[in-house]
């Protein structure tokens, strides 16, 4: 996973600093590398882990693991999928319900006789074409995605009901079942954690490594900077709702699999985690910056939190709570770090400034004091 | 107080009142709901039973007291998504400490009643302005965490247990059927408050400030506006709403459960949407919220009239957000390009004499 590794293009380049011979100075650099948002999610998730492991010996255990992995893979792609749009400085609000119309046309299409991985194509066509519309609504009538979404949620979520009339389908086939819970060659490891973390890969290099990531996040740092320095704007913001689509859909796909039920309400309080953990990964909410490698590490923290709070007796409820307080924590500790990280660089550019000036002056000096020898000299 | 500049209040332009009161938006909806409503009358006998219309108009009530607030907020440019929470929250606290606690008496009770929910509202949304203004968290997150943190405590207070209609006391019970002059109480109470927001967002420097820093955020602090108070107080009074729907809430429904509020934000951001206040902040007024609160429901209470299914009337609301949205959007492109194009007009010109006078 290399390319997980290599600086994403979301983030603000370093300014290099100009004393390295300076000790202190390596101390800040050494730090400013250290306190970014992918390291402090994996302290977290090891600290937590910690904690957890010794209240309870069975958390590392392969079967706690497993299910652990199976019960993050739908929140995943939902998560995947919508942080596209949000580092844009859009929102999708109809992901969950794009997940609930697109599973439940495919366990439709199934139950009327289609093969079923015909069924998961034509899901994963239908959800891009859902993603599309929200695209289209939001960018070509230069209209808030919140409220178009919020409508397109009800939207979807109203066709759904309409298709499926307030029933359930069960029962899918074994390859389906096995593929949303079964493990990677008879083992533990899941297939479809497998399948999250390639798709998230995916992602990331397109993200992170391509022209089409670069666009996304100039648009989501100045969407008017953007368009004037020739970014293609409307179809970047379009083809990201598209994106969105898709991993909702994918989603779905993994649903149907891994609950082996498809109904119209299906997921939909995976909405708002999904944001959670988009902005718990370290995306801004304005849009602009924000990586996927820290989308996935939040959705190991959140997975590995709740199964935590779990062990140590918490109610649901309890763990909702502890979600909300984690957020408000992490984003506004976030921003702290930032503040202050800022204020040392300001100070720093202040120091070098003044550095110049006093050679300068010195320089200066020197140059006027030769002057007056040369003249005295000259006398 | 030193001298700052303050947004052109119609007082202050002598503009008469009711002109500038009901402005074209406004008018725009009452046609809408007045035309919605006579085909209703006429096509469906149901609609005009005394007892659909009172349900109607009361349901809208209770939307329209907390759309007021999120539109106070809204067109600040901020979002508040834990109404539904605070409303339920609220909800809860009251219902189970009246049902309970007897000890002040019949005027005592009342006055815990209403202040109560008020309080817990004003406390949360406090909580909510603090993340925003202080904790710089965006709006959507920073409410997006204290919904989730309010109906988590909702749940935790609750315990699993339930206000019934029996324990709340019996004035609070009739409020919901109670009318004045022939008309609802609830209708009353949401009239009120539609007339004490319009005249704080029309009159008074706190509700220009309000729409100032929806406008231009940047500007409004140059305009020496404490932008951290107001969006904090904006909270607050949102909060207090959301926290006196609650009261509304337990008079509508007498049981009130863990749940109580969920899913509430949404249909009450749709209202304020389809009255006309502006996501990007800036403008909007609490009639049009509260009109919008009206006709959103009036949909609803047509398409189940009409008999169609609960999963068509979703779609349809969908839909009809959606077209809301568009609509004032082109509205307001086509008041705004007279104006630009004006603006650009010389433009032109000077490139055609610099073309011309090149050719020379």
């Amino acid at each position: 996973m290399s390319i997980l590794l290599r600086r994403p293009t979301g983030r603000e380049p370093r300014p290099s600093t100009r004393h390295d011979d300076n000790a202190e100075s390596l101390l800040t650099t050494f730090l400013r590398r250290i306190m970014r948002w992918e390291i402090g999610l994996c302290l977290l998730i090891v600290i937590v882990t910690i904690g957890s492991s010794t209240a309870s010996s069975n958390f590392l255990s392969p079967f706690n693991l497993e299910t652990m992995a199976l019960n993050a893979t739908v929140l995943g792609f939902l998560a995947l999928g919508v942080a596209p749009v949000i580092m844009t400085g859009d929102i999708d609000l109809s992901v969950a319900s794009i997940l609930a119309l697109s599973g439940v046309v495919m366990a439709v299409l199934w139950q009327h006789g289609t093969n079923i991985w015909l069924a998961a194509l034509i899901a994963i066509v239908l959800g891009a074409a859902l993603g599309l519309v929200n695209g289209l609504v939001v960018v070509m009538f230069e209209l808030p995605s919140l409220a178009v979404t919020l409508g397109s949620m009800s939207t979807y979520t109203g066709i759904a009901f309409l298709v499926l009339q307030g029933n359930a389908i069960i029962n899918f086939p074994a390859p389906l079942v096995q593929l949303g819970s079964g493990g990677l060659f008879g083992s533990d490891f899941p297939i479809a954690t497998l399948v999250l973390l390639l798709f998230a890969s995916i992602l990331a290099f397109i993200l992170h490594l391509t022209g089409f990531g670069k666009a996304v996040f100039a648009i989501g740092g100045n969407r008017q900077a953007a368009r004037f320095s020739g970014v293609p704007v409307a179809r970047t913001r379009i083809l990201v709702y598209v994106i969105a689509g898709v991993f909702s859909a994918l989603a779905a796909i993994f649903y149907l699999g891994n609950f082996d039920t498809a109904q119209a309400n299906m997921a939909a309080d995976q909405l708002l985690p999904a944001i959670t953990a988009v902005i718990l990964g370290g995306v801004s909410a304005y849009g602009g910056s924000g990586t996927i490698p820290g989308v996935v590490l939040a959705l190991i923290l959140l997975q590995v939190l709740e199964t935590g709070l779990g062990v140590a007796g918490l109610s649901g409820q309890e763990q909702t709570i502890s979600v909300g307080v984690l957020l408000i924590i992490a984003i506004s500790g976030g921003a702290a770090i930032n503040a202050a990280r800022n204020r040392s660089r300001r100070r720093e550019q202040r120091a070098d400034i003044a550095r110049a000036d006093a050679e300068e002056v010195t320089q200066a000096t020197s140059s006027i004091g030769s002057e007056q020898q040369a003249h005295e000299q000259g006398q | 107080m030193s001298k700052r500049p303050v947004m052109p209040s119609s007082l202050e332009r002598g503009v008469s009142g009711m002109a500038q009161f009901i402005r074209v938006r406004e008018v725009g909806l009452i046609a809408i709901l007045v035309i919605v409503s006579v085909m209703a009358a006429i096509t469906l006998p149901a609609f005009r039973n005394g007892v659909n219309v009172r349900e109607l108009l009361n349901n809208a009530a209770v939307v329209a007291v907390v759309a007021i607030g999120e539109s106070l907020v809204l067109m600040s440019r901020q979002i508040d998504l834990s109404v539904g929470a605070i409303l339920g929250l609220a909800a809860f606290i009251t219902g189970s400490l009246i049902s309970q606690v007897n000890v002040l008496g019949g005027v005592g009770v009342v006055l815990v009643a209403i202040l109560l929910p008020l309080v817990i509202g004003v406390v949360l949304g406090f909580v909510n302005g603090l993340l925003i203004s202080f904790a710089r968290m965006p709006a959507i997150i920073a409410t997006l965490a204290t919904l989730s943190i309010y109906s988590g405590l909702q749940v935790l207070v609750s315990g699993g247990s339930q206000v019934y209609a029996y324990q709340v006391p019996a004035w609070l019970n009739q409020l919901y059927t109670s009318t004045w002059l022939g008309v609802g109480s609830f209708v009353w109470i949401g009239a009120a408050w539609v007339l004490l927001f319009s005249f704080i967002m029309r009159m008074l420097r706190w509700g220009r400030d309000l729409y100032a820093m929806g406008s231009n955020p940047e500007a409004a602090r140059y305009m020496a506006i404490p932008t951290r108070r107001r969006t904090i107080e904006a909270f607050m009074v949102c909060g207090a709403l959301a926290g006196f729907g609650g009261l509304l809430y337990i008079s509508q429904y007498g049981n009130v459960d863990a749940t109580a509020g969920a899913g509430f934000e949404l249909t009450v951001i749709a209202a304020a949407v389809v009255g006309g206040v502006s996501l990007f902040g800036g403008s909007g007024s609490p009639l049009g919220a509260a009109l919008g609160s009206v006709l959103l429901l009036e949909i609803e209470n047509v398409l189940a009239l009409l008999k169609i299914s609960i999963f068509a009337q979703q779609t349809l609301q969908g839909v009809a957000i959606i077209l809301a949205v568009a609509l004032y959007a082109v509205l307001m492109r086509r008041l705004q390009q007279p104006a630009s194009r004006a603006r650009n007009q010389p433009d032109i010109d000077t490139q055609r004499r610099v073309k011309t006078e090149v050719q020379q």
